[in-house]
């Protein structure tokens, strides 16, 4: 492809200014950039699914939460240290994916979304149901988490630390997304979300394509919701509910479906919405609603997609 | 007869939908090289017969062979792996993507070896291959288009470009010329013609015209059953085809 260099610069672009940032930012909106770099991974790894394969899922916070509690339980119970705990973390969330994956396999459109959303209310139970283990609602906080490399030891309460551990986790994310859905296998993916029989009757198994889309979207997902535990050391059941699950929906949605950057444009507006709001009423959630329900009326191409249309029909 | 294994097969092909028999116990051989055409009243069971050639559709009781080997319970995408291939009656391209990307998804198929061809394929390759396709049903001009704003009859000739690309060994048409104009259809003609040169084709076709011009035998149904096959020249003066089509006149009969 010819854009193939200014699409990679352009996403380059995008990651060095959120690297520059830090060192403009105030320590509030510091440790808010951070928080939504991580989020927004997670935003990512909802658009592989919905975006790039068509499959609208309702029940993300499984995977965020499987990497959570993945790495949390087992570094509060057993004494895991912070690269064991990662490792459990992520080996959870893709573990959590293969279930969703098989059971939803022939589900298609509604029965999808409403599968997807059941398996994670039983998720979401479960954690409440062991809270002797979990502490439920109420979680409990990780303090003291460093990574030591020989001599060199990364204190991760330290702020720098968080931004930039958080910025590493997003670039991954990001540029990870974008070989993805420019090689083969993204091609195959979109043909599948524009046209699965067609796409079948070019030889591709079009159910082992989208437990494969299932599991990268909930590897990713998941990948963001271990980084979230061990930089903000904090685990709870709110992150298993059903809001995180329309989170990244509504992220998703905002930035643009089927495209690269939409996820973190739509993570990063959408959650500064949702700071002011709550600095204004405690009815914040209406907010939430009320931009979904906005977007999808009319902007259902979403920030970047609307661009896309407009201005840029090579961005991807 | 000589016991040379015949490219396709099925014996005793049963498909019911519900209380509906749409196609009862077909026995039904391609010999290798061969342009067929079935062809029939609307109904016959033309389109759900190459459904369960090409695993659209699985059968009721019966089977299919493919080069002697049973494919019955092979997946649409496993069929087409070993050259089945079928194009739509209702075009069927990626509306939303361009020319060139809707040939390049039937390119790269054959490409899909190993985990890591997911990952990356020769570009080069690809392409020139892409190239190639489009530029033998004339499509080459359109390449960057998108799908949706080309005309039917260049969507027809799409399908068939993508087709081309997934190199068949036996490529089901279903009636390609339907909705083409007089010009486009002698196009279509020149264009199967040429890929018979290196394919098995199965033709389902209305217009008894290019039925004539293309193909060696004939295979007509009616109510789900074969009732004559043969030459073109049996198949026109066949008491039972006769019946067929002088009960219920079929669209394009000339």
């Amino acid at each position: 492809m010819e854009g193939g260099r200014a699409v990679l610069a352009l996403h380059l672009g995008v990651l060095g200014l959120l690297g520059a940032l830090q060192f403009l930012l105030p320590p509030f909106h510091h440790g808010m950039v951070a928080r939504i770099m991580v989020l927004a991974a997670y935003a990512i790894g909802y658009n592989l699914l919905l975006g790039y394969t068509g499959l609208m899922s309702l029940g993300h916070a499984t995977f965020f939460a499987a990497g959570m509690y993945g790495a949390g339980l087992t570094i509060q119970h057993w004494g895991f240290g912070v690269a064991a705990g990662f490792l459990v973390g992520v080996v959870g969330a893709l573990a959590a994916a293969f279930v969703v994956g098989v059971v939803t396999l022939r589900t298609v459109g509604p029965a999808f979304l409403i599968v997807t959303l059941m398996l994670a209310q039983a998720f979401y139970l479960a954690t409440l149901y062991f809270n002797e283990i979990t502490l439920g609602e109420q979680g409990f906080a990780l303090a003291g988490l460093n990574v030591t490399l020989g001599d060199w030891r990364l204190d991760l309460a330290r702020p720098a630390v968080k931004y930039n551990a958080a910025l590493a986790v997003l670039a991954v994310c990001l540029l990870g997304s974008l070989a993805l859905v420019r090689s083969p296998l993204g091609r195959a993916l979109v043909a599948l979300r524009e046209n699965e029989e067609r796409t079948q009757l070019l030889g591709y198994n079009t159910y082992r394509l989208r437990l494969v889309a299932v599991l990268a979207s909930g590897l990713t997902s998941g990948l963001a919701g271990v980084t979230y535990t061990l930089l903000f050391g904090y685990v709870g059941s709110t992150f298993a509910g059903v809001l995180y699950s329309i989170y990244p929906l509504l992220w998703t949605l905002l930035g643009g479906a089927g495209t690269t950057l939409g996820p973190l444009i739509g993570t990063l507006l959408m959650t500064y919405a949702v700071d002011v709001a709550s600095g204004i009423t405690d009815a914040y959630l209406i907010v939430v609603g009320a931009v979904l329900v906005a977007a999808v009326l009319w902007a259902p191409a979403g920030v970047v997609g609307g661009i896309r249309t407009r201005w840029a029909r090579w961005l991807p | 007869m000589a016991a040379v294994t015949p490219i396709l097969e099925t014996r005793a092909i049963v498909k019911r939908f519900g209380g509906l028999e749409a196609v009862s116990g077909v026995d039904f051989r391609l010999a290798r090289g061969e342009v067929r055409a079935l062809i029939g009243p609307n109904g016959a069971g033309k389109t759900t017969l190459v459904g369960l050639i090409s695993g659209r559709l699985s059968p009721t009781a019966g089977r299919v062979l493919f080069a002697g080997r049973d494919v019955t319970g092979l997946g649409p995408w496993d069929r087409v792996g070993i050259g089945i291939v079928y194009t739509f009656q209702i075009t069927s391209v990626y509306r939303r993507l361009s020319v060139r990307d809707n040939v390049l998804l039937a390119a790269q198929r054959r490409h899909l070896r190993r985990l890591a061809d997911w990952v990356m394929l020769d570009r080069q390759r690809l392409t020139h291959e892409v190239d190639a396709a489009l530029e033998s049903v004339g499509l080459a001009d359109l390449a960057d288009r998108p799908a949706a704003v080309l005309a039917y009859g260049h969507q027809r000739l799409l399908e068939i470009a993508m087709a081309l690309a997934l190199e068949p060994a036996l490529l089901i048409l279903d009636e390609p010329t339907q909705g083409l104009a007089m010009g486009e259809i002698d196009a279509l003609c020149r264009l199967v013609r040429n890929i018979a040169e290196r394919a098995t084709v199965l033709l389902i076709e209305h217009n008894i015209a290019v039925v004539l011009e293309l193909a060696g035998r004939i295979t007509v149904m009616d109510h789900g059953r074969v009732i004559a096959e043969g030459a073109p020249r049996e198949i026109e003066t066949h008491p039972e085809v006769q019946r067929a089509y002088l009960g219920r006149r079929s669209r394009s009969t000339p």
